[in-house]
């Protein structure tokens, strides 16, 4: 079973994110801030991120995608930034630092987001 | 001009400028706001459809997908708005950088791969022998090229094909988007970049739109120095035209 990591700091889509995604099989790991999505990884190696860019604290989205990046288990772990953001110049920072794919929430069904998460990890 | 009104008016652009910045703020962490609500809805909708909570009457069936049209037509409006404001608001303030012009046209066709696949529709690029680069603002000119393409796709039927191509002419690169779709009437060939315009056809081709895209498109085409062009024939398709200078 593939596990995944939800970094969502909104906990009403993160459950409905995690209730998608369990159903569809995976075994899934959640965290509402950067850190606790940090110590998450360092803790246990997941095979998959999704990841929100709007967070809480001194770490946003970016600043996680680039300290994974940084790691040597999370050079090629596949990495959706899954966010309400989406302007061009966000886009393109994410796939800079290494993103796999920018999914913007509202333009996808939790449907939609499975199948993408499935194609990336063929 | 005296060394005095020169500095007042740098202090002027300055705060232009920081009012520029903060409005963009503004309308990025709104936006942020209203699609996570628009999200949440969609997604429960959606649930609710699929029967994740059990079954629904036929008339709740008809409720609900009443209401997730209006939500699909609020996803659009807002992204279509935010776009909008940010062709106004950043005019003054277009970024010119080298542009490889079909790497350009080949991102934004992966990024709508599979919406064609699930439409049947066919994204074919004519990739012409190397050109010389654009000297403009790329990520205004992915808006425009992202517009032309969304729109061909979603106007076109099921099985037709999509052309794309690039020509150098007179100092210029011109770009061709050219659909076989429903084509405009030539009613409505005066009206197609007005804002919030959309033509009946359209409207019922596909409910999902606001009449934002080609006014951005065009605002955004003459803010780079270009111009747009059309030809249309009802029921047949529609080719658009943009000339950009090199």
């Amino acid at each position: 079973m593939k596990k995944i990591l939800i970094i969502e700091d909104d906990t009403f889509l993160q459950g409905l994110e995690a209730g998608k995604l369990t159903k569809s099989g995976f075994e899934v790991k959640t965290a509402t801030t950067a850190e606790a999505g940090l110590k998450i990884l360092d803790e246990e190696t997941m095979d998959f991120l999704l990841l929100d860019l709007m967070l809480p604290g001194d770490k946003d989205g970016f600043a996680v995608l680039e300290e994974v990046r940084g790691k040597k288990d999370y050079k090629k772990t596949p990495i959706i930034i899954f966010s309400n953001l989406g302007e061009e110049a966000e886009i393109k920072k994410a796939k800079d630092l290494g993103a796999n794919d920018f999914m913007i929430k509202s333009n996808f069904t939790l449907e939609e987001l499975v199948e993408k998460i499935n194609e990336l990890l063929k | 001009m005296q060394e005095q009104d020169i500095q007042a008016l740098s202090e002027k652009c300055a705060k232009l400028e920081t009012q520029i910045a903060r409005q963009h703020d503004t309308v990025s962490i709104s936006t942020h706001q209203l699609r996570t609500s628009l999200s949440a809805f969609k997604w429960i909708f959606k649930m609710l459809l699929d029967g994740d909570t059990g079954p629904l009457t036929p008339e709740q069936q008809k409720l609900i997908e009443k209401s997730m049209q209006s939500n699909e037509r609020m996803i659009v409006l807002v992204s279509d708005m935010l776009n909008s404001l940010h062709v106004e608001d950043l005019s003054l303030t277009y970024k010119k950088e080298s542009v490889d012009l079909v790497a350009l046209i080949d991102e934004v066709l992966f990024d709508f791969s599979s919406e064609s696949f699930k439409r049947g529709v066919e994204l074919l690029f004519l990739k012409p022998s190397p050109l010389p680069l654009l000297h403009t603002d790329k990520d205004k000119l992915r808006i425009v090229i992202q517009n032309l393409v969304e729109n061909a796709i979603k106007y076109s039927n099921t099985g037709d094909k999509v052309f794309i191509t690039i020509t150098e002419e007179n100092h210029s690169l011109i770009l061709s988007v050219k659909d076989s779709g429903i084509g405009i009437s030539q009613e409505d060939q005066g009206k197609i970049f007005s804002k919030f315009f959309r033509a009946t056809n359209a409207q019922t081709k596909e409910q999902l739109g606001t009449g934002l895209g080609l006014s951005i498109t065009k605002t955004i085409v003459e803010g780079l120095g270009g111009s747009i062009s059309f030809k249309s024939t009802l029921s047949e398709g529609t080719t658009f035209v943009v000339t950009l200078p090199l």
